[in-house]
């Protein structure tokens, strides 16, 4: 029990640490490095790392850059309220799987901003966070 | 948590990282308007308690009465430099002095303002001055050097007092005060083809009164055009020996840009040199007659690269035209090309004045205090 609390009090710690020391984007607010969370995930886990580029006229990049990568087939942000949907396809668990990922950039004036929002599959679906680094 | 000391040490964990990262923007440098609302003008009468004498901003304080009532105000005045070139001076107003302060007040309420006059009884202690050095009724002939080129710099003087402080588009006429803050957000579209995303961000930034700007806010260097955008303005440094010109800046965070003169090959890419990119880029220079032209890549996105919060991106490719065509003028032109966040090339252009027999002001940011 104790040992449960510390670790989500140090997981807060190192999260907001994380937070502050966040290195500085004032370019095309999706660019950079993301990570946080796909809650609920069994397939392809709980963790989530996203990759994203901006070549001035498209979002491309990585989900899980790694052995489980996936590279995003679509990836928009609309300006009008900063909401993000990505679309990818890649393996789970050596079994092909699909995933829209639609969420909203929150703190967008923030180095350490974030975006919120939902994930789902053929296998599931649950909430979505993940925080620029 | 059963261990009462154990969960102390958290909780004293946690809240420090909480307000450390809460009160670290509240401390920072600022724009004025990021900070103060200038429609709640309004004059406090106090005593002195205190003069806090530093970058980037003056601090007096006063205690002011109100009925039986006394509260400790902080009245923040403009730089030393500024206040030391209308005439005041660290002594100019001492503990025990009564003041009238007219102002501005801190948007979240707190007994702060912003003021740019203060007076003792009926006298004007001190108003901010127009620091504009004179021109010279004739034009004066731009200073050559042994090899017959224009000299954009000497021992003595420096380039400051921009014609504009806003990187519009040449032919554009918008209204901007000097932080790079629109009169009307309406006219956002017309300051330079932005795409729909940089538009957005643009005019986020500016409904923030500019709080977010990372020159004030994280001490940032004010990369591409928006060094020759500041009234501390800029010295060039021309090294014939080793075939590179500086330039050298009084604002910001004192930082200094080099254009290489040697005839090397552009470095940088276009698509970001991620193995290093940089706040000036990399600057490559040639004489064409007695024009000076730069052209520039490998911009960071760490910072904005105009007063007001222009977005750019890794693409951005400046070239630049400095020309010197009398004694007390810099012209300077930019065409700016960044496929990441505007829809073509633009160009912008305006002057600076010489300001003759002094050396560049020297204003730190480093300190990061308001």
């Amino acid at each position: 029990m104790m040992s449960n609390i510390i670790r989500k009090a140090v997981l807060l710690v190192a999260g907001l640490l994380l937070a502050v020391s966040a290195g500085a984007q004032e370019g095309h607010p999706l660019k950079g490095s993301w990570i946080g969370e796909w809650k609920g995930n069994q397939a392809s886990g709980d963790f989530l790392f996203l990759v994203l580029d901006w070549d001035g006229k498209k979002v491309s990049g990585t989900i899980n850059p790694g052995t489980d990568d996936m590279v995003i087939k679509t990836a928009t942000l609309n300006p009008a309220d900063w909401t993000v949907h990505i679309e990818a396809d890649g393996k789970a668990k050596d079994k092909p799987v699909s995933y829209t990922l639609d969420g909203k950039i929150v703190n967008l004036e923030l180095p350490s901003r974030s975006i919120v929002g939902t994930w789902k599959s053929q296998n599931g679906s649950g909430a979505l966070e993940v925080v620029r680094q | 948590m059963q261990n009462p000391r154990l969960k102390s040490l958290l909780a004293a964990a946690i809240t420090s990282a909480v307000l450390g990262w809460s009160s670290a923007p509240a401390l920072a440098h600022h724009p004025v308007q990021a900070k103060f609302d200038k429609a709640t003008e309004m004059s406090i009468t106090g005593v002195v308690t205190n003069v806090d004498w530093k970058n980037p901003h003056v601090h007096v304080f006063l205690n002011v009465k109100t009925g039986t009532a006394v509260a400790n105000w902080a009245v923040e005045l403009e730089s030393p430099l500024l206040l030391k070139g209308s005439g005041w001076s660290s002594t100019s107003v001492k503990p025990g002095d009564t003041l009238t302060v007219k102002g501005i007040r801190a948007r979240d309420g707190s007994r702060q303002l912003w003021s740019e006059s203060v007076s003792k009884g009926s006298t004007t202690l001190f108003a901010l001055k127009d620091l504009h050095p004179a021109v010279p009724a004739k034009k004066e002939p731009a200073p050559r050097g042994a090899d017959g080129k224009v000299m954009f710099g000497s021992a003595a003087g420096y380039w400051g007092f921009p014609s504009s402080y806003a990187l519009v588009e040449d032919g554009v006429k918008v209204k901007m005060d000097k932080y790079g803050q629109l009169a009307d957000l309406a006219d956002a579209a017309k300051v330079a083809p932005l795409q729909p995303w940089a538009l957005a961000l643009y005019k986020k930034r500016q409904q923030r009164d500019l709080r977010d700007d990372p020159m004030f806010l994280h001490c940032k260097p004010p990369g591409g055009p928006r060094e020759y955008q500041s009234d501390l303005g800029i010295k060039f440094v021309e090294d014939k020996v080793n075939q590179r010109v500086f330039i050298l800046m009084g604002s910001g965070n004192h930082n200094y840009r080099i254009i290489y003169m040697d005839g090397r090959e552009k470095v940088g890419s276009v698509t970001g040199d991620d193995d290093n990119p940089l706040y000036y880029g990399r600057a490559i220079g040639k004489w064409d007659g007695d024009a000076l032209l730069v052209t520039t890549k490998g911009f960071n996105e760490d910072f904005w690269m105009s007063n007001g919060g222009l977005p750019h991106t890794s693409s951005l490719v400046l070239t630049e035209r400095f020309a010197r065509p009398d004694m007390n003028t810099l012209q300077y032109q930019v065409s700016i090309d960044d496929r990441g966040a505007y829809t073509r090339p633009w160009t912008a252009s305006w002057t600076m004045q010489w300001v003759p027999d002094q050396e560049v002001p020297i204003h730190f940011c480093q300190d990061n205090r308001p």
